[in-house]
């Protein structure tokens, strides 16, 4: 986690073009995954944790938090950027929840992005976050400052 | 007592300071990814470390209370649901910085029984520097009896 190992990793943002794909990414979340991310960002809310409650509001089951799912994506372009600083905006939708099942295997949730334009030294990542056929972000797309 | 669009530009005080720090930092950075660990990224460490970009909604959600406590807009937030999310920043938040957060009410439309809210807090340190603008749209379901 404090990242010694990591080898040095390198970003030209003079070369950044529109359709560079970058590297995808998939996460295995379970429930103590929700309940870590429920503490660390104060959000307490218990459909998050309990069965009963997400059902008294209509949804299947427990579900991760949307801004976890943002949080996350926004990893596809931060390991890419390299310094998280360059990341200037950032903007989804939340179109459908990620239901976290209480297993030991929990859920997939699969990230990739694509640049998608480059204007006035600031690149635009379309980023999209999916789990089984659910597309679970919309309009996903960070600025990242280039100069 | 329902809210209506003559409720958008209301604006609030400003939530208590919140102090940014290294170990709130690391333990949300932590809890950015999933059974194989969370967000390894150097610079969420080391000596001044910044924050993930979106550790600006742990401070941003804490002004979304206004909202619910105004007896005015009659909105609860077992019936709201948070329909989508933007973020500018002009700076990362830092380990040290104290910022304030202020809520803004930017429009309100409203059909049926559903009210879709537009909000926005600002986020400033206690010395004035603007560091991040977060705008959402909340989607609140009204009680039966208040449908507009």
């Amino acid at each position: 986690m404090s990242g010694e190992t990591e080898p040095a990793r390198t970003f030209v943002a003079s070369a950044v073009t529109v359709g560079d794909d970058l590297p995808a990414m998939v996460v295995r979340l379970t429930r103590p995954d929700v309940v870590r991310y429920s503490g660390a960002s104060t959000d307490l809310n218990p459909i998050h944790y309990s069965d009963r409650h997400a059902l008294a509001i209509g949804l299947d089951g427990v579900i991760a938090h949307g801004m976890w799912t943002m949080g996350t994506a926004l990893r596809v372009v931060t390991d890419w950027c390299v310094d998280p600083a360059r990341v200037v905006g950032y903007g989804v939708r939340f179109t459908r929840p990620v239901r976290v099942p209480d297993t030991d295997e929990g859920v997939e949730v699969r990230f990739a992005g694509q640049v998608t334009a480059v204007a006035d030294g600031v690149a635009t990542v379309t980023l999209e976050a999916t789990c089984g056929d659910d597309k679970v972000l919309g309009a996903a797309r960070a600025e990242v400052r280039l100069d | 007592m329902p809210i209506t669009s003559e409720h958008a530009g209301r604006r609030y005080p400003p939530t208590r300071p919140y102090r940014v720090s290294a170990e709130k930092i690391a333990e949300f950075a932590g809890a950015l990814g999933g059974v194989d660990g969370g967000d390894p990224n150097p610079a969420y460490g080391g000596e001044r470390p910044i924050a993930p970009p979106t550790f600006a909604a742990v401070i941003a959600s804490r002004a979304w209370d206004a909202l619910f406590d105004d007896p005015d807009l009659g909105l609860a937030l077992r019936r709201t649901i948070h329909a989508d999310q933007r973020f500018t920043w002009q700076r990362p938040l830092c380990d040290g910085d104290t910022v304030l957060a202020t809520l803004t009410i930017d429009s309100v439309r409203t059909r049926g029984r559903l009210d879709w809210v537009g909000v926005r807090v600002d986020l400033d340190t206690t010395d004035g520097e603007h560091v991040c603008t977060a705008t959402s749209t909340l989607l609140h379901t009204r009680p039966e009896e208040d449908a507009a």
